[in-house]
């Protein structure tokens, strides 16, 4: 047994592997050296996970309390590059939901020495990566008790994504581990709120005695159409899918803005579409405003032109960007 | 049309007389800082002729009236018209799925009389477990539909049911343009109704609900929404108890109608709530609210499905708490008159916000204990997003219940879209009390709409009010003839007098018109080709407006999905009416009482054309019965062979659209199977089984073993792989996903085809009974010791002699030297 752990460790020195493989000689010393080794591992990684409940690994450790066996408890690596120049942002991501799951599995009344959760950082222990034969990170494994990890024990990041119910959920199935994820309740969210409430209750106290921009109905008609224009231009959508900002073709590195399907967009197409509706409302205000503003005739009148042509331009410009996405639309207007 | 309305006191004069060119209340307006036009009454296309005839006219009033007729009967014929298109290119014929369900209990209602409709219970759905029909359904629908049917036939004029049932949206497409038309009168002027009753008559997205045909909740349901607005803004306005119960009437026939009238019982309290928080309360708000809460609470528990939801459901709590709360302001706007100034200011803030907070702290309370549901799955997928995709997989799989993309709004509003916020921008700085309350249903519509697709309904109502209201300002400016104004009529007089002394409304007319006249001179500015390019282009624009509308409706919405239709490269037609065949060889060559099951979807058609017994339908009020189902037909087969027989389900019927390419059939939908089965039974279906390795869904040799081998795959394609649709393609190619199937051999062991329609569409399957005698899976067990007494205990070694080394000749072989 000794020996499989010190041909894996293969820069040891010579003198140590022989020393070693004496000491294991001794009949029946096998059984016990093995129990031993087990529970002082056991001991180990309960040590460490009780300071920290992701514990950190580098390649030699990794293949000393992960890979070797005897083992009697499961382990869960996520392989992943944190340092910033790596600039892995899901990295960053899935580590936090990782740590949720951790935090969730060590506090909870059913924590046991059964399953430890550990991360392997690329530039702590590239050897291990290249051993594994895996070049992307992050990816999450299962180390059984017993036996060497299967297909399904590689966490299927791709398809389900990395929330920590999801990899919950999967060690549940893997290991019989069931581990109800705690989230932190999330507090920014709350702070930011009272922040801006007291600053907004704070500003009408500075300013009691003049309280009249609260009745300013321009300000009011301004928050209304933002909240009109986001909705229309489809930023609810964007907030449910998560599109990406703009398409890059791979081929020759030309950004499209807009995407070609009617059942989609792009974050940017939807900007835009923003701000066509918004050119589109002014042109209507600055008719209206043109026609009833008292003052120069001949400012009126521009006024009123520019307005015409903010309708007119944009709505066909609008028109030409529906007609690229809806295939087999007929109608154009000004702009084909 | 004209009579004047008495205004009774404001005590917001301020902020009334700077929008009082706006309220002009079907009278044209000639106040201060705002030019007047005769013509306004008639902005929609006919303020030209308006201008022409008002001027040798005696009594404008009169011709404004005809018009106005004469365009909201116009607007009700092309919005019934526009809506015909399906019944002319395919049949009088009810539409989808959920129609079905409607026309099936209509035509219970109207054989069987109403009391038995309201006890009906339907054991032909959801078998084993049935379900109360009369209890779980908005009765409106029905009832309307059945009462026009049973006024005809008293006159001796006989339709059939079904023919009500198709007509019955369009024809309320037009009474929902005539709401609209008043509500828009209430909020702007008669200018603006009227474009907006054009507009709401044509625009597809209502169309997309209202189509012949399409016989559902919303078809009614809107109208009864607009309807119930405008009486509101009538009842605050006025202040009567009078126009207060007729909200509440409208409001039971919309409670008795649809859902969504959930939307109108919060946003009203949300209406007089603003209103409070804008200190514009008054006696008529006080008397209009208290009126509408408690006669509108008590008739909307008269539906038997709404029950006691309105005062145990978390949805209903915030009428009652500003109800509350607007008590409590009342009582303290009464102490006012008998308190010093300094102890009201202390008494009103304490007040107020102790109502407040014992209101909040009650429902919470509530809530908790368990007196008061909270918000269920649907309504809570509203404010928390993401809710639904993570824990109703069933809601999340209803495409209308997905979020609204901006090609869509363009696609169902075009250029209202754009329009309606400058409606609501002059709304907002024009503010009165009913303007507050379509600002409101504006910004809450468009969050809804944003949301879930199917929202679009109730944000096309007011996008169509609001973005007349932008049109009628800008015709108002530049459609009218600059001859015309100097003589306004006598009828026009400002709000403003009308305020300060209702009784004399003619002594003013002469400071009137001085002051139009004024006006007029600044005015004269841009000058006839100005204003004459802006008409024509806005005109123009309408006019794609009209186009589109039509376009859409004749391309998106005219389909009645029963029924398809293919083009040839011809342009010449070819119907596929598989559905219809398969339903129809049902009814026909089934036992009556023969059970069928099928993905949800196609429940209540098979309840309505097949009239078959169904297991689960779209009503989707039981997600177990339906993971059941879903489980049975990702299983393999002998697995859904178990579930089926737990069932006693006799055939299996399901969509497959590879032959023609449909792309709405059940291997398109089987993922969702497989996640609502995984849902319920965790152990047993998992949806990774069901994609390659490289996480794709695919039916060709590359797919999952799972999915090749489980009773949906295999009933779909099951002899597809003999088939050989054209030469360029191998046999067995399934044009909706451009695949050569994996699995060609399909043997069936419990299940036998009974029925594949013309196109491969519908395929039926029998389920086999079990067997009499079980057949035995292994082989009979073949006892040794029989075997060793009838061999004896001579071996085949014993039997011959045996030599050692013995020569073996080979025939053919020459004996060579050295073998010997």
């Amino acid at each position: 047994m000794a020996s499989v752990l010190v041909k894996s460790s293969s820069n040891l020195p010579v003198l140590l592997v022989f020393s070693l493989v004496l000491l294991c000689l001794p009949p029946g010393g096998g059984q016990k050296k093995k129990e031993n080794l087990l529970s002082e591992k056991v001991e180990q990684m309960m040590e460490w996970s009780s300071r920290r409940s992701v514990i950190r690994m580098n390649g030699d450790k990794f293949r000393r309390f992960v890979k070797a066996p005897p083992r009697n408890y499961s382990v869960i690596v996520m392989f992943t590059a944190l340092q910033p120049q790596r600039q892995c942002s899901v990295c960053r991501q899935a580590n936090e939901e990782y740590q949720v799951l951790a935090n969730s599995w060590r506090y909870s009344s059913a924590f046991s020495n059964k399953l430890f959760f550990t991360v392997v950082d690329y530039d702590e222990g590239a050897d291990v990566f290249q051993q594994l034969n895996m070049n992307s990170a992050p990816t999450f494994m299962h180390f059984p008790a017993k036996g060497k990890p299967k297909r399904a024990d590689t966490f299927d990041l791709q398809r389900i994504g990395f929330a920590s119910e999801q990899l919950a959920k999967w060690i549940a199935d893997r290991t019989d581990v069931q581990i109800r994820v705690f989230r932190p309740p999330n507090y920014s969210g709350t702070i930011a709120l009272a922040l801006l409430v007291s600053l907004v209750g704070g500003l009408l106290y500075l300013r009691r005695n003049n309280l009249e921009f609260i009745y300013n109905k321009t300000g009011w008609a301004m928050a209304a159409l933002c909240v009109v224009f986001a909705m229309t231009s489809g930023q609810m959508w964007n907030h449910i899918r998560g599109p990406p900002y703009a398409h890059k073709n791979p081929q020759n590195g030309q950004v499209s803005y807009i995407h070609g399907s009617s059942q989609a967009q792009f974050v940017a197409e939807s900007h835009i579409i923003l701000l066509l509706n918004a050119a589109i409302t002014m042109g209507m205000v600055l008719l209206n405003e043109a026609a009833t503003s008292k003052g120069d005739v001949g400012k009126r009148r521009i006024i009123c032109l520019v307005g015409l042509g903010l309708v007119v331009f944009f709505f066909s410009f609008l028109l030409s960007i529906f007609r690229s996405k809806y295939h087999g639309y007929p109608y154009s207007f000004l702009i084909k | 049309m004209a009579e004047p309305v008495t205004v009774s006191d404001n005590k917001h004069k301020s902020q009334v007389n700077s929008g009082a060119s706006y309220s002009g209340n079907g009278r044209s307006s000639a106040a201060a800082a705002e030019r007047s036009s005769g013509g306004s009454g008639s902005s929609s296309g006919a303020g030209a002729a308006g201008g022409g005839l008002s001027g040798g006219l005696t009594q404008p009033a009169g011709w404004q009236s005809l018009l106005s007729f004469t365009i909201l009967f116009l607007a009700w014929l092309a919005g019934f018209s526009s809506r015909l298109f399906a019944v002319i290119r395919f049949e009088s014929i009810i539409h989808e799925f959920d129609p079905w369900f409607n026309y099936r209990s209509t035509h219970y209602l109207s054989s069987n009389g109403f009391y038995e409709f309201l006890n009906w219970f339907d054991e032909r759905a959801w078998y084993p477990l049935g379900r109360i029909v009369g209890g779980t359904v908005y009765p409106g629908l029905m009832v309307t539909a059945g009462l026009i049917h049973y006024v005809l036939n008293l006159l001796h004029i006989t339709v059939h049911i079904r023919d009500v049932c198709v007509f019955l949206a369009p024809v309320f497409s037009g009474l929902t343009s005539i709401s609209t038309f008043l509500l828009t009168r209430e909020l702007w002027n008669q200018g603006a109704g009227l474009l907006a009753a054009c507009f709401i008559a044509i625009v597809p997205g209502y169309i997309s609900r209202s189509v012949a045909g399409s016989f559902d909740n919303e078809g009614i349901a809107i109208f009864a929404l607009q309807f119930t607005f405008y009486l509101w803004v009538k009842s605050v306005k006025s202040g009567s108890v009078f126009w207060a119960i007729g909200c509440c009437l409208s409001y039971f026939y919309m409670v008795s109608a649809w859902g969504g009238y959930v939307f109108i019982i919060n946003l009203i309290p949300l209406h007089v709530f603003v209103l409070l928080l804008m200190q514009r309360f008054s006696r008529r708000v006080y008397i209009a609210y208290s009126t509408f809460f408690i006669i509108g609470l008590v008739l909307s528990m008269q539906v038997p499905f709404v029950g006691f939801q309105p005062i145990r459901t978390s949805e209903h709590m915030a009428a009652a708490g500003v109800f509350v709360l607007l008590q409590v302001y009342a009582f303290l706007q009464y102490l006012k008159d008998r308190l010093t100034r300094q102890e009201f200011q202390t008494l009103f803030f304490l007040g107020v916000s102790l109502a407040a907070g014992v209101v909040f702290l009650s429902v919470i309370y509530l809530t908790y204990t368990g007196y008061i549901a909270p918000w269920s799955g649907r309504f809570y997928s509203l404010w928390d997003t993401a809710y639904a995709k993570i824990h109703i997989p069933i809601i999340a799989s209803v495409s209308e219940h997905q979020p609204t993309t901006w090609v869509s709004f363009f696609f169902d509003l075009h250029i209202l879209v754009c329009t309606f916020p400058a409606g609501l921008w002059f709304c907002i700085k024009n503010i009165n009390d009913e303007r507050v309350f379509v600002a409101l249903y504006a910004i809450s519509a468009v969050y809804f709409a944003g949301v879930m697709v199917r929202l679009m309904l109730t944000l096309t109502p007011v996008v169509c009010m609001l973005s007349a209201v932008a049109f009628s300002c800008v015709f108002e400016h530049y459609l009218g003839d600059d001859m015309k104004r100097q003589s306004p009529p006598a009828e026009d007089s400002s709000d403003e007098d009308d305020r300060k002394n209702a009784g004399n409304l003619y002594d003013k007319a002469g400071k009137v018109r001085k002051h139009v006249s004024e006006q007029e001179k600044a005015e004269e500015g841009l000058g006839p080709n100005v204003k004459s390019i802006v008409t024509m282009l806005m005109l123009m624009l309408l006019m794609m407006f009209a186009v589109h509308c039509t376009w859409v409706t004749s391309n998106a919405y005219s389909s009645p999905s029963v029924v398809l239709a293919s083009y040839n490269h011809d342009g010449s037609r070819n119907i596929l009416d598989d559905f219809r065949e398969a339903y129809y060889w049902l009814r026909q060559n089934t036992e009556e009482h023969a059970r069928v099951m099928s993905w949800w979807d196609y429940g209540y058609q098979i309840a309505g054309m097949a009239n078959r017994t169904t297991l689960v339908d779209n009503n989707t009020w039981n997600n177990s019965h339906i993971a059941l189902v879903g489980k049975a037909m990702s299983s393999n087969e002998t697995a859904a062979y178990d579930i089926m027989r737990s069932l006693d389900v006799d055939y299996v019927l399901i969509i497959f659209g590879g032959v023609i390419g449909y792309s709405g059939d059940d291997i398109n939908k089987f993922l969702w199977m497989v996640r609502i089965a995984e849902g319920e039974h965790p152990r047993d279906i998992r949806e990774s089984d069901y994609f390659t390795p490289q996480g794709e869904f695919r039916v060709d040799k590359a797919g999952s073993p799972t999915l090749l081998n489980c009773l949906m795959y295999k009933m779909s394609y099951y002899r597809f792989g003999e088939m050989q649709l054209d030469f360029r393609t191998p046999p067995g190619f399934d044009r909706t996903r451009n695949a050569e199937i994996g699995n060609k051999d399909i043997k069936l062991k419990h299940l036998e085809e009974a029925f594949t329609s013309e196109h491969w569409l519908v395929r039926i399957y029998k389920v086999k009974k079990q067997e009499n005698r079980d057949r035995v899976e292994h082989k009979l067990r073949s006892s040794n010791a029989n075997k060793q007494k009838y061999t004896s205990k001579k071996t085949s070694k014993r039997k011959r002699g045996y030599i050692r080394n013995k020569l073996s000749l080979k025939k053919g072989k020459k004996l060579q030297k050295k073998f010997l």
